[in-house]
């Protein structure tokens, strides 16, 4: 078999506090006895999970579909990533698990930036309980706004906007934030971009190539079908300006 | 030489990247202090430490963080405590913001369009149920009112006692005393729903002649309300091309225009207007098209602050309608 490791049967962890079990993903949750979306909690070894669904999460799902390790996929504990489209904080919440823990044992920082004052409404009342989670009302194509929450260059950004333009969105932002060789996660909402060529995998194939004229290298495209129709996942790294 | 600056801080680097001066924020870091410093810059307003490096090196170029001109240097960025107090600044930024999206009349409107048309539809379901369900055990009921025949359900305790109301004669087949209860509270809640209807439908009115002056002056405020909500906005209906202004609200039919040939639509939401529902069919496709570039018009006085449309601009468009009924008396020739 090609294309990556092989995946082993039994539970492990991707993380201190994410853990794969055979197909599906948990994360140790860092607000005990709350589920942020309706998802499902349970107990492993005395402690409480929260079920990282991947219908609800393109994260989960391209952790899921991955060729290669999940794990790096996932941003290092403690440091401070940035996420474009937070929408109402399904992945934010286990990121946050992940990169902050409990009261932000770890020391991470979550910079979640939306549009949406719905969605924010709904990020202001996680980040209450969830210290490291900063909530931004915001475009993501206006980093004056925001950027000065963003000090240092990031090491992890993830976007999924759905809106028109998505590739340029993403390619500026990984210009302005994105470390050398840290990653960049594009999720890429096909009927969002307006394409008269054909299909989508014409299009897929067009992303990739602007992406790579971008000085960032397409490390793995992940489709994501049967979790989110329509999608795919770019996993790209941040190249040497 | 270049200006650097952020929320807190400015500095002075030369060409080689080397921080040649730094002034810092020494005053007390409160979360409102901070709030205030981080929408100065969000708003693009540098920060007064720039001003007091500028008076020192008065050709140094100025540059928000992260402008891409910026060499690199190493910028007195803020230290995990300030960040931490900036952080919590920033949720207390997003909780003001979320609260501000609540003084946008669009998403106001939208709710009280919406809940009218809900509560509408509801209440004439509940409406036709009574009159066939009243009308089951009281066949000889005529019902000329509709609105005052439910009232008098509401009003009566018993069968009886509608029975005298409406002056008939009592059936013989009876509802049981629990049935006539649920028809009679039904009735109640109708009448209630009428009631909650046109209270809504006033509040409506008033955002509506608030919000959008000239196009309720055209139009009438429930239209220019309903309108507005189908463009998503104010802003998005002032930018919308008269052409689909026209045809907002007859998606179904314009759709299948462009699908299948079929005839396109003339008219949208706007044939609610008397002036193209009262008109005859040949000239409503003529006046909705010239009423929508008015509406086109009243909407962008309405978005960029234009003086609103009264009284006397409302009668020149009348003048075209009339002029437009006038050419176009007859209907055209059939077509061979």
């Amino acid at each position: 078999m090609g294309g990556g490791s092989k995946r082993r049967r039994g539970p492990r962890h991707l993380s201190q506090t994410v853990r794969l079990d055979r197909r599906s993903l948990w994360t140790l949750n860092a607000v005990p006895g709350r589920a942020v979306y309706g998802e499902s909690l349970r107990r492993f070894q005395g402690q409480e999970y929260r079920r990282w669904e991947p219908h609800r999460s393109k994260l989960a799902a391209a952790m899921l579909r991955t060729k290669d390790d999940p794990a790096f996929l996932l941003p290092e504990p403690g440091t401070t990533i940035l996420y474009l489209g937070a929408g109402h904080g399904t992945s934010v919440s286990h990121l946050h698990d992940h990169l902050c823990g409990e009261q932000n044992r770890l020391g991470g920082r979550l910079v979640s930036v939306d549009l949406a004052p719905r969605c924010l409404r709904d990020l202001t009342f996680l980040a209450e309980v969830r210290p490291g989670l900063v909530p931004v009302l915001g475009d993501a194509r206006k980093h004056a706004g925001w950027g000065v929450l963003v000090p240092r260059k990031v090491d992890w950004l993830f976007q999924d906007v759905a809106q028109a333009g998505q590739v340029d969105i993403f390619i500026a932002a990984c210009k302005r934030f994105l470390a050398p060789n840290g990653t960049g996660l594009l999720s890429l909402k096909a009927a969002s971009e307006r394409w008269t060529g054909e299909g989508e995998a014409a299009l897929f194939a067009e992303v990739e190539s602007a992406l790579n004229g971008a000085s960032l290298r397409v490390i793995e495209s992940i489709e994501l079908t049967g979790y989110e129709d329509n999608h795919r996942l770019f996993v790209v790294e941040g190249m040497e300006a | 030489m270049w200006l650097w600056y952020d929320w807190r801080a400015a500095a002075i680097a030369d060409a080689h990247g080397n921080i040649v001066d730094i002034a810092s924020w020494d005053g007390h870091m409160t979360e409102h202090a901070i709030v205030q410093r981080l929408s100065q810059v969000e708003q693009g307003i540098a920060i007064p430490e720039v001003q007091v490096l500028l008076n020192r090196f008065p050709e140094a170029k100025v540059c928000l963080h992260g402008d891409p001109e910026l060499p690199e240097a190493d910028w007195p960025f803020p230290d995990d405590e300030a960040q931490e107090m900036a952080d919590k600044a920033a949720l207390r930024m997003a909780i003001e913001g979320v609260q501000r999206s609540a003084s946008d009349p669009d998403r106001r409107l939208e709710h009280l369009v919406r809940g009218s048309d809900e509560l509408r539809a509801s209440h004439l379901t509940m409406e036709a149920r009574l009159i066939e369900w009243a009308g089951l055990f009281f066949p000889m009921a005529v019902v000329t009112d509709r609105q005052a025949f439910v009232a008098c359900v509401a009003q009566s305790e018993t069968p009886a006692d509608f029975a005298q109301r409406m002056e008939l004669v009592l059936p013989q087949e009876q509802p049981s005393p629990s049935e006539w209860a649920s028809i009679h509270e039904w009735a109640a809640d109708t009448s209630q729903a009428q009631s909650r209807l046109d209270r809504l439908e006033h509040a409506l009115r008033l955002l509506a002649s608030e919000h959008l002056p000239s196009v309720t002056a055209l139009l009438g405020p429930l239209l220019a309300a309903r309108l507005c909500v189908e463009a998503h906005g104010l802003q998005r209906l002032a930018r919308l091309p008269s052409g689909t202004v026209q045809i907002l609200g007859a998606e179904k039919a314009f759709f299948h225009h462009l699908k299948t040939g079929a005839p396109s639509p003339k008219h949208g939401h706007i044939f609610m207007h008397p002036w193209i529902s009262r008109s005859p069919r040949w000239v409503r496709g003529k006046i909705s098209r010239m009423l929508a570039g008015k509406i086109s018009i009243a909407a962008k006085i309405d978005a960029f602050d234009g003086t609103p449309w009264g009284d006397e601009d409302v009668a020149k468009v009348e003048a075209r309608v009339e002029a437009l009924l006038e050419t176009h008396k007859q209907p055209p020739a059939r077509r061979r």
